[in-house]
């Protein structure tokens, strides 16, 4: 007996769509029922309906409303640099073509070192005293004291300081996204461009970047997700301080619900979170990305 | 149409053109011409290339320092003295060989977990384009954008109430929930890419769909099997806030140890670069072997999400 070509389909798509409705959109549900829980953070104890109280319990709190700020600071940050400095090494690979496919090679590397290990680096890196990068400044005439800045330690600055380990490890992720655009680019475009006198300013603005749209969409949009979410390399760097100056919103939850044992209010935060995330993605997806409505 | 979805631009050209288009690229693309350009072209790479691989070297030579040397003040480049010691000395340690086994188990089995379930599914939304299946990768796609530490805090508490605590099983199931979604969207392009006649033609020999998917499909798309396994493995082997969730002595990963070392040691820095240094080179290694196919995988995932 042969079934419909339509329960064959579902049949291959069930498992793993009963996985994610079980380790996804059920943790989820539980995560929104909590937020309106007062719950006691020892194993089967109180668990008290508040209704909105942790809502806006977050919402009074200032450590919720600077976190979602640094997030957002840091998300600007991070993508803005790596999006920079990734389409200047993806510009530098393609100006040299094909013998520079060695070093393309080469560039990927940090994209497979675990993000602990690139915050504990660049934390040996920053770190005063015996920082490497605060010695090398003092050296070449930058800084008259090699601790000048501090750069983990001073409050004002430590939020761009632990961005620059997520920085270092994803600039190779939009290097290719971005080189894979480009070469995707005709070159009769290119040449035409060329013999109509446009100089390399007026290129990249108004040739190259237009026909590029749609990748840079895309790369920006994957990448904000993550830098959003970014918590290994600011939690060993920093664990968030000094005076929870770089306190993004992932820290925050983690410790409303570990240190401070308030699983409800931390339900509450992380729905809130989540939804903004969702709103930000979606609305990048439809104005920005623009799946399908680009040829 | 999944394809349909992504700006096609980069499905043709992420793992090396033909011939023809080179040249022609190389003739009339952004490739610089004169000779002057190219030299200043090579020295900012050159550049760039040590800024950027510098970090990673002062690592290595770091774990080769003495203990002293490593927090020298002023710090030096190149130890002064080579020594194996931070490398006995954070292997030696009680609970950290145990924590490469746990980390290679949760990966192993959180790719394979990965492949059973993304296979048939992209295979099942590609191959007959159902209104469930459009739904179902829109629905996989939404699930990337979920913060880990939102569905964290549940997911353990569900691991411990069915008895899974602290064991790599349920870190595994974890890790699963990240890069099942991926494996979905680099499956469903992958599939994309083989003719349908090839099927039709295997039930015509009278192969049944499921066995014309196992004998004539699968093979076919190996290549594309092996790239999904690649990110699924990297992704759980680096994976830090589940592992620190879920995990206590037992099943502790290695990120979740090296991260301990800063409190339970002091800051014993030539132990932690040692580990770290241990944790990420097989990982190079891999990508430097399998770049063409791990570039293939990246730029095809950034376009799918």
């Amino acid at each position: 007996m042969r079934i419909s070509d339509r329960r064959f389909a579902t049949f291959l798509m069930a498992p793993a769509a009963l996985f994610l409705a079980i380790f996804v959109a059920y943790p989820l549900f539980r995560l929104v029922a909590d937020s309106f829980f007062k719950i006691s953070p020892i194993a089967g104890g109180a668990r008290d309906f508040v209704g909105m109280d942790n809502y806006f319990r977050a919402f009074a709190s200032e450590a919720f409303m600077g976190a979602g700020w640094r997030t957002l600071a840091y998300t600007l940050v991070v993508v803005t640099l790596e999006f920079a400095l990734g389409l200047g090494m993806a510009l530098l690979f393609t100006m040299l073509g094909r013998n520079s496919q060695i070093w393309r090679t080469v560039f990927l590397y940090p994209l497979m070192i675990a993000p602990i290990v690139a915050g504990l680096l660049w934390k040996f890196l920053m770190i005063d005293n015996f920082g490497l990068i605060g010695t090398l400044m003092h050296q070449a005439g930058l800084l008259a004291n090699p601790n000048q800045i501090g750069w983990l330690s001073d409050p004002n600055i430590v939020l761009f300081s632990v961005a620059i380990p997520d920085i270092w490890l994803t600039t190779s992720f939009m290097c290719l996204v971005l080189f894979a655009g480009l070469q995707n680019i005709p070159g009769d475009i290119i040449e035409a461009a060329r013999l109509d006198g446009a100089r390399a300013p007026a290129m990249l603005f108004r040739i190259i970047l237009p026909l590029l749209r749609p990748v840079i969409a895309v790369a920006l949009v994957v990448r904000g997700i993550d830098a959003a979410r970014a918590f290994d390399t600011i939690l060993i760097q920093t664990n968030g301080g000094p005076q929870s100056a770089s306190e993004t919103m992932s820290l925050l939850i983690y410790r409303t619900m570990i240190r401070f044992g308030d699983p409800g209010l931390a339900s509450a935060m992380g729905t809130i979170y989540l939804l903004a995330m969702l709103a930000v993605a979606f609305f990048a997806v439809s104005t920005i990305w623009r799946p399908g409505k680009d040829n | 149409m999944p394809t349909t979805t992504a700006p096609s631009p980069l499905s043709t050209k992420v793992s090396g053109g033909n011939g023809a288009r080179r040249r022609r690229y190389h003739a009339e693309g952004l490739e610089a011409g004169k000779r002057s350009t190219r030299t200043l072209l090579w020295i900012l790479l050159a550049a760039a290339m040590i800024l950027y691989g510098f970090p990673f070297l002062y690592l290595l030579f770091t774990s080769f320092k003495t203990p002293i040397d490593t927090i020298a003040v002023p710090p030096t480049i190149l130890p002064r003295e080579w020594t194996l010691e931070n490398y006995t000395n954070a292997l030696g340690r009680s609970g950290v060989l145990a924590s490469f086994i746990n980390s290679a188990q949760t990966a192993i089995i959180s790719t394979v977990l990965s492949l059973v379930l993304a296979v048939p599914a992209a295979y099942g939304i590609t191959r007959y384009k159902t209104p469930s299946g459009r739904v179902f990768i829109m629905a996989a796609l939404v699930t990337r954008m979920v913060p880990p530490v939102a569905i964290g805090i549940p997911l353990a508490s569900m691991m411990s109430a069915a008895g899974l605590a602290d064991t790599p099983i349920a870190l595994s199931i974890a890790h699963t929930t990240i890069s099942l979604p991926l494996s979905i969207w680099l499956m469903s392009s992958f599939f994309e890419a083989v003719p349908q006649d090839l099927e039709e033609a295997a039930t015509v020999d009278g192969c049944s769909r499921l066995g014309a998917l196992w004998r004539v499909v699968i093979p076919v798309v190996s290549g594309g099997i092996a790239v999904t396994a690649i990110f699924a493995f990297l992704a759980s082997w680096n994976e830090f806030l589940f592992a620190l969730l879920m995990t206590a002595v037992r099943s502790q990963t290695t990120p979740v140890v090296i991260a301990n070392f800063q409190t339970q040691f002091g800051l014993d820095w030539g132990s932690m670069t040692a580990l770290a240094a241990v944790y990420s080179i097989p990982v190079i290694l891999l990508t430097l072997l399998l770049q063409r196919k791990i570039v293939a995988g990246m730029t095809l995932g950034a376009v799918k999400g």
